[in-house]
């Protein structure tokens, strides 16, 4: 137990302590008052349940965990084509499953799952001499559940699959003319799924995102008004359980989608500081734990895992302020959810054990 | 995994790490210029949308009868609105709130197009007066239009039901109709007077609004107050009305069509003044009675028409006292002149007839028994520009004046006035002397209002005084209630010959005592006034009368003034369709003359309370013992008979009890 205790590595835990802090000191304020009063307790015991399992995690065997990768994205498989068929539908789309009273979101959990997976499998070789059908390999276990995300449908989760594509720079290098092809396929996708794939809510979404004031009343509401409590915050914020904007309840969503505008109008400048600085300690920590680990599927599942949290961090925070458009991308320890926090905390106990096999050696 | 791998391995991720730091400090850049640069922009758009300022609407002032009693008085009452910052812009959203609430979409956009516009920061009413249903509609509402509130706002509250309807008039939203015509006097969403003395004296009764400050949540809900500025209420006033006069009218009434009017002989009030069908103007303040007033516009009772200031009516024979005072005045009649009365009277060709044969009669009893070929002979001998000339000099060409809007004037032909009629048929615009004729029995084209022919009488009674007849009597001060008498304009003198009104006078005593009005004569009360029959259909065939259809039989007139001697009261009454002047109109004046004189200074009504029925109710009997009797058998110990009225009260409201 001792042993397993000391292999938790301080650079990454003490961010992360405060951070979910925070996020809990957040979902107080702004519940308070409203229906969701209760929410930070929830919140609370989805930590602790998260961190055990972290702790757990971060001790037990290297091998093993990477021998489960195949079962478990297995499993996850299993659980999105189940979720499918006779998931809960909430605001549209069907991507809960009912258990015990409790609301498991499988698509939140089957991201790390798939990471490992990749990981699992780009690592099983050294990596200069993967080939075109390794990567081509690990593409389609990526697209998989991705597709049957798309399905729920859950267009915002599915695209949290994709910072694991960004294995692809660190495997091959990058090069000035992948990045312009890259942006010419996003361009055509793009205008492609315009036409194709979006719903009109999401057109007005994206549009909104292009102006927020054309309709400020109805899409552009929710950008317009956590603009307005972030910028209201100012240097040193309202204060805590002050914030105009939470606490008469014209900020949306502030519990979840929009719970880092509480935290910004209440806790100003000094306060997204602090918070984006203790995120990006994180980022760095995990990107350390990448160098150290002994062999490449712990290089590769650590990396994946900041380029996840980092895709997650850089969209909800900058949705706030309208530097990227909105949509329902969990910002982690900060929006409030069981299934989301247990899977961020997971991977960072996988995480944690990659640092912890490389230590003990 | 050999080194070279490794090292390009650890080097990618050294890149990695600078990217992350670089995404971070990309974020970090964003939200400084968000809460560093544009902060004071974003802190003023908060509290813009968390502070607002709301109107209050002042309370109108409330309305007395000349004793205190209350005749308008205010409730609570909750508004479904629009506030001024709150107002859409999205034209859709707009639609689906008039779809929702049932109004026109067109009328709704002009009102809030009116509102964004307007200075000050009234709300846009869509529904007033909400009862409980109303509420629960509302509440509901709003889950899909937050714009919406509900708000509470003072109503306007009618005591006495349909008892004043048309003097007092009602309350209802200013129209845009309203605004266009006069933009600097209304604001939109203002409540106003929309008839009688409530528009009248709309300036006086309508207070100044207040505002709150205030911090409203997301839901449009006062979190906590600012700031206030108290709304000043309207002032409140006594009016001239005698709840006990009005209640006595609306009983003599009944179901019968007519006006009646009372005037207090020192000044002008008006002590009654009923229309009916009267109308209760309680039905005007929600939206389920405005429904109904479409109906009532189009009723063929004119229910919405005040007879007494917009209904021109033949006077009959209460016309001979304005055609004599003409004639002796143009020195074409004595007053002891005898002219013969054969039962008919020829001019030119035509035959003009008379009810009876009276044979040579003078001026006084020709009043008394109402001859009308006595008339004739003055209508035979004097100009129709004559009468004109002399109807301008006792008043009986213009309105009178009173404080309620839309007065029509008296309407007196002439030369003039047949070629403006006639305008477009030239044929027709010459004036035969026929129709002097008819005009000397007040009939042809001449049509007066009640309010009018009250004031001529009023001006027999005074001896030549032009009276301006009004409605307000004075403002309330709150603290005392006492009443601040209200500044009137002074009545006029028309230098009437103090022998012709002599003449007059014993002229109008006598139908009291022995002419038409007889059965109206008051035992112990000098009453007196002239009968008059407005024909509504020509009849040339007596027996055929009694057959006509109710609604073509003639108009009953009876105008006078009470006492003889030391006059306090003028009155004019008209029952529609209801045959002779003296069996139908001459006993409401009687009534009115029996409670002013006989009953209101023994038995007044009890103090003022909150509810006016009680006190109407306790007082005015159904009359089982006719108070005629009531003089002759009191005993010395009662109050001196009314034949020695009290002498004229100085306008004393009783204290108002808490």
């Amino acid at each position: 137990m001792k042993e397993r205790l000391r292999g938790l590595d301080p650079g990454l835990l003490l961010p992360l302590v405060a951070l979910m802090f925070m996020g809990i000191l957040t979902l107080y304020s702004a519940g308070r008052g409203t229906p969701l009063a209760n929410l930070w307790v929830k919140q609370v015991l989805y930590s602790f349940i998260g961190l055990a399992a972290m702790v757990y995690l971060a001790g037990t065997s290297h091998r093993r965990i990477f021998q489960w990768a195949l079962p478990v994205y297995g499993l996850g498989i299993a659980l999105l084509v189940v979720v499918l068929l006779f998931g809960k539908s909430i605001a549209g789309t069907k991507g809960w499953l009912s258990i015990a009273g409790f609301g498991l979101q499988p698509s939140e959990l089957m991201k790390w799952m798939t990471l490992l997976m990749v990981a699992q499998r780009l690592g099983s070789r050294p990596f200069h001499l993967l080939g075109a059908r390794d990567l081509l390999e690990a593409g389609l276990l990526v697209l998989f559940p991705m597709l049957l995300v798309f399905a729920q449908p859950d267009t915002g989760v599915a695209l949290t699959y994709t910072p694991i594509f960004l294995l692809l720079p660190l495997l091959r290098g990058i090069r000035f003319r992948w990045v312009a092809l890259g942006l010419a396929v996003g361009l055509a996708g793009g205008s492609l799924a315009w036409s194709f794939y979006f719903k009109p809510y999401q057109k007005e979404r994206i549009l909104t995102f292009l102006n927020p004031e054309r309709d400020p009343k109805k899409h552009g509401y929710q950008v317009t008004q956590s603009k307005i409590a972030v910028g209201a915050g100012g240097i040193f914020g309202q204060g805590f359980m002050s914030g105009s904007q939470t606490q008469l309840n014209y900020l949306p969503v502030k519990t979840t989608d929009f719970a880092f505008s509480v935290w910004a109008e209440e806790r100003g400048f000094l306060g997204v500081l602090a918070a984006l600085t203790l995120f990006g300690l994180l980022l760095r920590r995990l990107l350390l734990i990448a160098a150290e680990a002994r062999h490449g599927a712990g290089t590769y599942f650590a990396y994946g895992c900041a380029c996840i949290f980092g895709a997650h961090i850089l969209v909800n925070a900058g949705m706030q302020v309208g530097m990227l458009p909105t949509t329902g991308i969990p910002l982690p320890f900060f929006t409030y959810g069981g299934s989301s926090t247990l899977a961020f905390l997971l991977a960072l106990g996988v995480a944690l054990n990659i640092h912890n096999h490389a230590k003990v050696r | 995994m050999d080194a070279r791998a490794r090292l390009l391995l650890q080097q990618r991720l050294a890149v990695s790490r600078t990217v992350a730091w670089l995404v971070i400090g990309g974020l970090v850049a964003f939200y400084g210029h968000v809460q560093l640069g544009l902060r004071s922009r974003f802190r003023e758009r908060a509290l813009e949308q968390a502070v607002k300022n709301r109107a209050m609407p002042a309370p109108r002032g409330i309305i007395y009868d000349r004793n205190g009693h209350k005749l308008v008085d205010n409730r609570r009452a909750l508004h479904l609105v629009i506030q001024r910052e709150d107002i859409p812009t999205d034209a859709t959203a707009i639609a689906d709130v008039a779809v929702a609430l049932e109004l026109d979409p067109d009328l709704l956009r002009r009102k809030i197009a009116f509102a964004r516009n307007a200075p000050g920061n009234r709300m846009v009413i869509l529904q007033d007066n909400l009862d409980e249903a109303a509420v629960a509609k509302a509440e509901l509402l709003r889950a899909r239009f937050p714009f919406l509130t509900i708000d509470v706002a003072p109503r306007r509250t009618y005591l006495g039901s349909d008892l004043a309807g048309h003097a007092l008039g009602y309350v209802g939203e200013v129209s845009p109709d309203q605004i266009e015509k006069d933009p600097k006097r209304f604001q939109s969403g203002e409540i106003i007077g929309q008839a009688g003395f409530e528009a009248g004296r709309n300036e006086l009764l309508k207070g100044l609004d207040g505002s709150r400050r205030i911090l409203v949540n997301n839901w449009g809900r006062e979190v906590a107050l600012y700031g206030m500025l108290e709304p000043k209420p309207g002032t409140s006033v006594y009016t001239t009305l005698d709840a006990g006069v009005q209640q006595v009218l609306k009983e003599a009434f009944g179901e019968e069509k007519g006006a009646a009017v009372v005037l207090d002989l020192r000044d002008g009030g008006i002590l009654g003044l009923y229309s009916a069908p009267s109308l209760d103007p309680n039905i005007f303040l929600d939206r389920k009675g405005r429904a109904q007033t479409g109906v009532m516009w189009n009723d063929p009772a004119r229910p919405m028409l005040n007879r007494v200031t917009q209904g021109l009516y033949a006077p009959g024979s209460t016309f001979k006292l304005f055609m004599a005072l003409a004639a002796l005045d143009a020195g074409k009649l004595r007053p002891d002149e005898v002219i013969n009365c054969p039962g008919s009277f020829r001019f030119g060709n035509r035959s003009f007839r008379c009810e009876h044969v009276d044979g040579g009669v003078s001026l006084v009893p020709a009043i008394a028994r109402s001859c009308n070929v006595f008339f004739y002979n003055l209508g035979a001998r004097l100009d129709i520009d004559d009468i004109y000339k002399a109807a301008e000099r006792y008043g009986l060409t213009l309105p009178t004046g009173i404080d309620l809007p839309h007065e029509k004037g008296s309407r007196i032909p002439n030369r003039e006035y047949k070629r403006r009629v006639n305008k477009t048929n030239p044929a027709n615009q010459k004036w035969f002397p026929g129709e002097t004729i008819s005009v000397a029995i007040g009939q042809g084209d001449v049509g007066l209002t009640p309010i009018g022919l009250a004031r001529f009488y009023a001006m027999l009674a005074t001896k030549g005084k032009l009276l301006t007849p009004h409605l307000l009597m004075g403002t309330r001060d709150d603290q005392t209630g006492r009443v601040i008498p209200a500044a009137l304009p002074d009545p006029k003198d028309v230098g009437l010959n103090p022998q012709w009104q002599a003449v007059l006078e014993e002229g109008l005593y006598r139908v009291v005592t022995e002419g038409t009005a007889k059965s109206a004569r008051i035992q112990g009360l000098d009453m007196v006034g002239k009968t008059g029959t407005a024909q509504v259909r020509a009849q040339a065939d007596k027996s055929a009368y009694s057959k006509f259809e109710k609604r073509f039989k003639d108009h009953a007139w009876f105008a006078g003034y009470a006492p003889r001697e030391n006059p306090q009261i003028a009155f004019a009454v008209i029952m529609e369709n209801a045959g002779f002047g003296a069996t139908n109109a001459a006993p409401v004046a009687k009534k009115v003359c029996e409670y002013w004189f006989q009953q209101r200074p023994t038995k007044p009504l009890p103090p003022p309370t909150e509810r006016l029925e009680d006190a109407l109710h306790l007082n005015l009997p159904t009359q089982e013992a006719p108070p005629v009797d009531r003089p002759a058998q009191a005993p010395p110990a009662t109050p001196p008979p009314p034949a020695t009225v009290p002498p004229p009260e100085s306008i004393p409201p009783r204290k108002e009890t808490p």
